[in-house]
């Protein structure tokens, strides 16, 4: 539980509640970007939910203390690895003399385009949060 | 004037499209989805048609939609500004004009 002088003192359940979801959340958006290939869901979906941890944080610890910049960085490597891996990959014909490395080569790419979208969208949450919050903490 | 001219030569072509649309109706045999369904699993052994669709079969469309992402972020970085930017504003200001006049 977080409670000191500096920060802002957000309700006790919906401190708890959030953080039993916490890693049922973190399971559940890792597990949609690894099924993307057999059942619907995939990379963008699962981003979405691993964006959603950001913003349950941002909920019950409104502290600007995660890097937007850091986050937006490494959003962009992630970006230019799922350039890379088709070039490498699909467009230069390996995947058709090679069929083994099919099912590897769709969970890479869910992974890549999974991570690089949660990044993509918690730091989007959190420039508009911190935005609108300008300098004062906004309680619920 | 303008605006009627527009608006009335929009409502024309809108209605024009659609009473052609009425008279010839044509529909096309589904012979890329039927395609599609039948040769999915075998060409990209996805067993998911959208996941085969998104990562194989359209994977430019797949690479530029990440890029989106990406210009909407950084256009976001660009016209929003920071919470430095509001507390340290008038300072800033301040400095610069004690500067331009010093």
């Amino acid at each position: 539980m977080i409670q000191d002088e500096q920060h802002p003192t957000e309700s006790l359940i919906l401190q708890l509640a959030i953080g039993l979801l916490f890693p049922f959340m973190l399971l559940f958006g890792f597990y949609i970007i690894a099924n993307g290939h057999y059942t619907p869901g995939g990379g963008f979906q699962g981003g979405g939910i691993l964006a959603s941890l950001f913003i349950a944080r941002y909920v019950i610890f409104p502290v600007e203390d995660i890097d937007s910049e850091k986050l937006h960085s490494l959003q962009r490597i992630f970006l230019a690895f799922i350039l890379l891996v088709p070039l490498f990959f699909l467009f230069s014909g390996i995947i058709t003399q090679f069929p083994l490395l099919r099912k590897p080569y769709l969970t890479i790419m869910d992974i890549l385009i999974g991570i690089q979208v949660g990044f993509g969208l918690g730091v989007a949450v959190l420039r508009f949060a911190f935005f609108q919050g300008s300098g004062q903490t906004w309680h619920l | 004037m303008r605006i009627v001219l527009c608006s009335t030569l929009a409502l024309t072509a809108f209605l024009a499209v659609t009473a052609l649309r009425t008279q010839y109706n044509e529909t096309l045999p589904p012979f890329l989805y039927d395609n599609i369904i039948a040769t999915f699993e075998t060409d990209t052994s996805a067993h998911n048609a959208v996941a085969a669709i998104l990562l194989n079969y359209r994977m430019y469309d797949t690479m530029f939609e990440a890029l989106i992402l990406l210009t909407a972020i950084i256009g976001m970085q660009q016209f929003l500004p920071r919470q430095v930017d509001i507390e340290g504003g008038q300072q800033a200001a301040d400095e610069e004009d004690n500067h331009d006049t010093g």
